[in-house]
This record gives C-alpha cells, sequence and structure tokens, in this order.
C-alpha cells in the first residue's frame, strides 16, 4: 500500500494555515492514486511526531506544503519525522521524503493558472501588464527568495506578459516599490504564499493601500490574487511531486538507523 | 535513557491497522456504548453512530453520514473559534455521525482526536512510547529553543495550567524527566498523552518568558507581567467584560491557560507574601 503524508505548517491561532493542506489532500484522495492520504502539521494534530504511527501503508511518501527549502523542510520536518535523508526505512515502512513545492517544474503552471483565475472578467488598462511575484523572503537565509527569482525567471521565458518582477516583504526588492515603480499600467500581483494569514489578508493590503482584488491607481490598476497555495491544482502538484519522489524510488534505500 | 523513537511506529509493525480493529471490537463490547474524551460512540445494526457525549438523549441533530465531515464538526468551537488541540474540552454539540463500519471508525476519530485511537491501542498492549519534557526540549531549535531553559517548577506549573482536564482530555503520561514525576492530575480519560504537544512547548515557551523576569520584582513582589495582567483582569472584570483570548493566544493576559499558570504562581504570592 501507498500513502501519501502532506505536512504543513498548521496554526495554533487560526485554520487558515492548515485549510489548503485539508482541502489538496481531499482532492488527491478523490483521485484514488494513493490507498492513503494523510495531513499532518507543525502546530496542529496529528504532529509529525505522531502521524506515521496513523499510517497503514508501507510505502510512504512525504511532501511538505512548504514553497521553499529552508528551516522547516531541511530541519524540523526530517527531525520530527525521524527522517535519516531522502529515503528512510522504519518501523517496516519506506518513507521518502519529497523536496518543497516552489521549485517543482509544475510550479509555474499553479502561478499562471492563478493570475488566470484572477483576471477573468476584470478589465485592464490599455498598456503593459506586469505579473509581480510576491514572497516573504527574509535576509536571514539567501534560499528563501530562490524560489521566487526561479518562477519569475520561467514564466518571463513564456513571454504572456509585459514584464515579469519580484517582491518581498523582509528582503529587497520591497513589494511596495516594485508595485509603485513597475513599468506598467496593470499590475498582478500574487502572494507566493502557501496559505493566506496575517500577511496576505492584512499587512499587505494595509501597506499597499489596496482595496480588494482590483485598486485603481492614479498611473495603474493593481490586481491583487489570493495565495498561489490555496489554488485548487496545488493539489495537482502535490501529487506530482510525491510521484516524481516515487518514480525515483530506486535509489538506494539507506538503513534504519536504529 | 530515551526511549522515544520519533515515532513509535517504529517497534509496533502496522499498528495504525490493529487498532482500527481493536477500537470497533471495544465499542462492539457493549450495547450501551462507549465514551471516549467528548465522543458518544455506539453500534448501529451496520456500522457506528458517533455524537457528543452530551447529545447522547438530544433530538434534532444535524446527521453526516461521510466520516471525512468529522474534520468539519471538530474544526471549530461552538462559539466559532479555531481549535488546534482536539483534546480540549471543547467539541462542539448538535451533531451526529453514521459511519459504515470499522474503517470508516478511525476515518472520523481521527479526525476528531488525531492520533488518539492508535496511542490508545498501543498504551494498552504497553507499547506507547512515553517520552519526558527534557527529552522534547532538547529537540527544540529556534525560537522554541529556549523551553530547554524552563526550570522544573515551571515545567510543573506549565503541565498544571495546559494539561489538566479543564483543559484537555488526555491523560498525561510524561514526565520532567525520568527522575522527576510530574505533580499533577493527570486525567482519567481514554486518550494517553505520550509527550508535550505542539501547544505545550508554545506555553513553555512563555513560561520561560516569565520566569526571566523573576529579577525585575518590583517592592510589592510583582513582576511587569503580573503587573500588567492584574490591571488587564481588574479593567476587564470591572467593565463586566473579561472576556477570554483565544486558546493558544498566550500572550493575551486573558489566556485562560496563562490565568491558571498565574493562578499557581502569583495567587501565593499575592495572599501569602511568598
Amino acid at each position: 500500500m501507498r500513502a501519501l503524508v502532506i505536512v504543513g505548517h498548521g496554526s495554533h491561532l487560526n485554520g487558515d494555515s492548515s485549510w489548503p493542506v485539508y482541502e489538496h489532500a481531499a482532492r488527491i484522495r478523490e483521485s484514488g492514486e494513493f490507498d492513503e492520504v494523510v495531513e499532518c502539521f507543525w502546530k496542529e494534530e496529528p504532529s509529525m511526531r505522531h502521524v506515521l504511527d496513523t499510517v497503514e501503508s508501507d510505502d510512504v511518501c512525504v511532501v511538505p506544503a512548504f514553497i521553499s527549502e529552508g528551516y522547516f523542510t531541511q530541519q524540523v520536518i526530517p527531525r520530527e519525522l525521524g527522517l535519516e535523508g531522502s529515503v528512510t526505512k522504519k518501523g517496516g515502512k519506506i518513507v521518502r521524503y519529497s523536496g518543497p513545492l516552489g521549485t517543482f517544474g509544475q510550479m509555474e503552471e499553479v502561478i499562471l493558472e492563478r493570475a488566470e483565475d484572477l483576471m477573468r472578467g476584470k478589465e485592464k488598462r490599455p498598456g503593459r501588464t506586469a505579473l509581480v511575484l510576491l514572497g516573504h523572503g527574509t535576509d536571514l537565509n539567501k534560499s528563501s527568495g530562490g524560489v521566487i527569482y526561479l518562477n519569475a525567471e520561467r514564466i518571463r521565458e513564456r513571454g504572456i506578459f509585459d514584464l515579469v518582477a519580484e517582491a518581498f516583504l523582509d528582503q529587497e526588492p520591497e513589494v511596495g516599490e516594485v508595485v509603485a515603480g513597475v513599468e506598467a499600467e496593470n499590475v498582478i500581483l500574487l502572494p507566493v504564499f502557501i496559505a493566506e494569514g496575517w500577511h496576505t489578508r492584512e499587512t499587505i493590503p494595509e501597506d499597499l493601500g489596496l482595496t480588494g482584488e482590483v485598486t485603481e491607481r492614479e498611473d495603474r490598476t493593481i490586481f491583487y490574487g489570493a495565495p498561489v497555495g490555496t489554488h485548487p491544482s496545488m493539489a495537482g502538484l502535490i501529487a506530482a511531486r510525491a510521484r516524481d519522489t516515487l518514480s525515483n524510488a530506486e535509489a538506494e534505500v539507506v538503513p534504519s538507523a536504529r | 535513557m530515551s526511549r522515544a523513537p520519533a515515532s513509535s511506529s517504529e517497534s509496533v509493525g502496522n499498528a495504525a491497522a490493529a487498532s482500527r480493529q481493536a477500537f470497533a471490537a471495544w465499542v462492539d463490547e457493549t450495547q450501551d456504548g462507549r465514551v471516549f474524551a467528548q465522543v458518544f460512540i455506539r453500534g448501529r445494526e451496520s456500522g457506528y453512530e458517533l455524537r457528543h457525549k452530551d447529545d447522547v438523549d438530544a433530538g434534532d441533530l444535524e446527521l453526516y453520514e461521510d466520516p471525512r465531515s468529522a474534520r468539519e464538526i471538530s474544526r471549530l468551537t461552538e462559539a466559532g473559534e479555531h481549535r488546534p488541540l482536539k483534546s480540549a474540552p471543547n467539541l462542539r454539540r448538535g451533531w451526529i455521525l453514521r459511519v459504515p463500519d470499522a474503517r470508516a471508525l478511525a476515518v472520523a476519530m481521527n479526525y476528531l482526536y488525531p492520533a488518539a485511537v492508535v496511542h490508545w491501542y498501543l498504551e494498552r498492549g504497553g507499547r506507547l512510547e512515553i517520552t519526558s519534557y527534557r527529552e522534547n526540549a532538547a529537540r527544540q531549535s529556534g525560537i522554541y529553543k529556549r523551553v530547554q531553559r524552563l526550570s522544573d517548577d515551571g515545567v510543573q506549573n506549565a503541565a498544571r495550567a495546559c494539561c489538566e482536564d479543564d483543559v484537555c482530555l488526555k491523560r498525561t503520561l510524561w514526565d520532567v524527566d525520568d527522575e522527576t514525576a510530574l505533580r499533577m492530575d493527570r486525567g482519567s480519560g481514554e486518550i494517553p498523552c505520550p509527550e508535550p504537544c505542539s501547544l505545550f512547548f508554545s506555553f513553555a515557551r512563555r513560561a520561560r518568558l516569565f520566569e526571566r523576569e523573576e529579577r525585575e520584582r518590583d517592592a510589592s513582589g510583582l513582576t511587569p507581567s503580573e503587573r500588567e495582567d492584574l490591571a488587564t483582569l481588574m479593567d476587564a472584570a470591572a467593565a463586566g467584560e473579561v472576556k477570554p483570548a483565544r486558546e493558544a493566544e498566550f500572550e493575551e493576559p486573558l489566556n485562560e491557560r496563562r490565568l491558571r499558570y498565574r493562578r499557581l504562581t502569583l495567587v501565593p504570592i499575592l495572599r501569602d507574601g511568598e
């Protein structure tokens, strides 16, 4: 039997963070591709510490519902699940660990679908259209912003938009400056976040003076989308991530550390 | 010293499948139904029926028939608040869930009380791995690393504030460390708690920050945050608006677990000057 375990951050304070994980899990479950699809969280239940106890399958693929490689995907998740690397044998199970979602090839498709959904039925100004990919970013971890640059480059190569720009909350280039300065009459701003939260609902709209999905400024219209991670097609990306990991399953199985 | 693999599945084979069967058999053993935390479960002619234990005789319950609707049932409190800890005694009432078989029962239970059935099963077989506060604290990193410095008394008080049945229905099986047992009412419910949870560590972090204020006690013997909590509580009480903060909002003076902690640590100072 094959199980897919999706790891979300979760939250002690609201359900926004775990919601997309449950929704994507439900969609993948419906597809019947895996015998079990199980959710677990850092801050909600079941915890990563206990989720494998609830899994009946002996072939388990763990996919982190995180955008970027970093502290959680490299330290917290492997530690809490007791993983030794990309393949771990434990308790009669083979547990394979996928990388985060943002670097996977299909991510740009999800971003484009989010943009398409946002723009459906909306009127643009005559002139240029820019897509701005917004990441959290941090000066503490250089790889955090990498996924934004990677996807921006992939989308830029397709030539769909007149401009594709990167922007961040906690590192340069700062989102307010990018949205105001990018040379376009239409600015499509998409948070490349896994879930709704304090930033997407409060700080970003407040800091940029957004009035909703569409904000008219004198020289431009700003279209603000929901986080990429809540888009239904993320479920397809998660399943594809797992499929990719399982198809590389010929890799050597590291002996259990115990 | 450690009895703790990261997951107890390591030594127990396929406990998940066995626990699902054992749990259904346990429910089947009696015609009267079983109470598991706040859920009442009984067998039907075919399948099982679940409802809130306080709704055993209630009519007019909202009927659900998909075991996964247990996720929706367990998501929010009666007041519409997020439930980060499913074993908190705040499961909402007013629903009835009918499921076709033991497998669906396990699915529903895993949303109502995640991992509880397998832990219940492992404990009955004497195979549940228990890990102490100190072992779990040693693993923490980032903003939680400071929980390693919480004193033994701090752990004791935090456990009494966060883990007794008034706030969590799990039966607390872990201790401060191998030599130091928790002195608390561990509860008597069906769900064993094998190690401190994420909510507990979040509170432990707050408790450690309280401990760091010790050197800032003023002439009346209060720390800055104790003064602030008393003032907030007084204001709220005088206005007749003591509105509890959210369950895990430990930075808020009117958080229930924070108030319980203050009762243990601050009330003795106020009453006896200790």
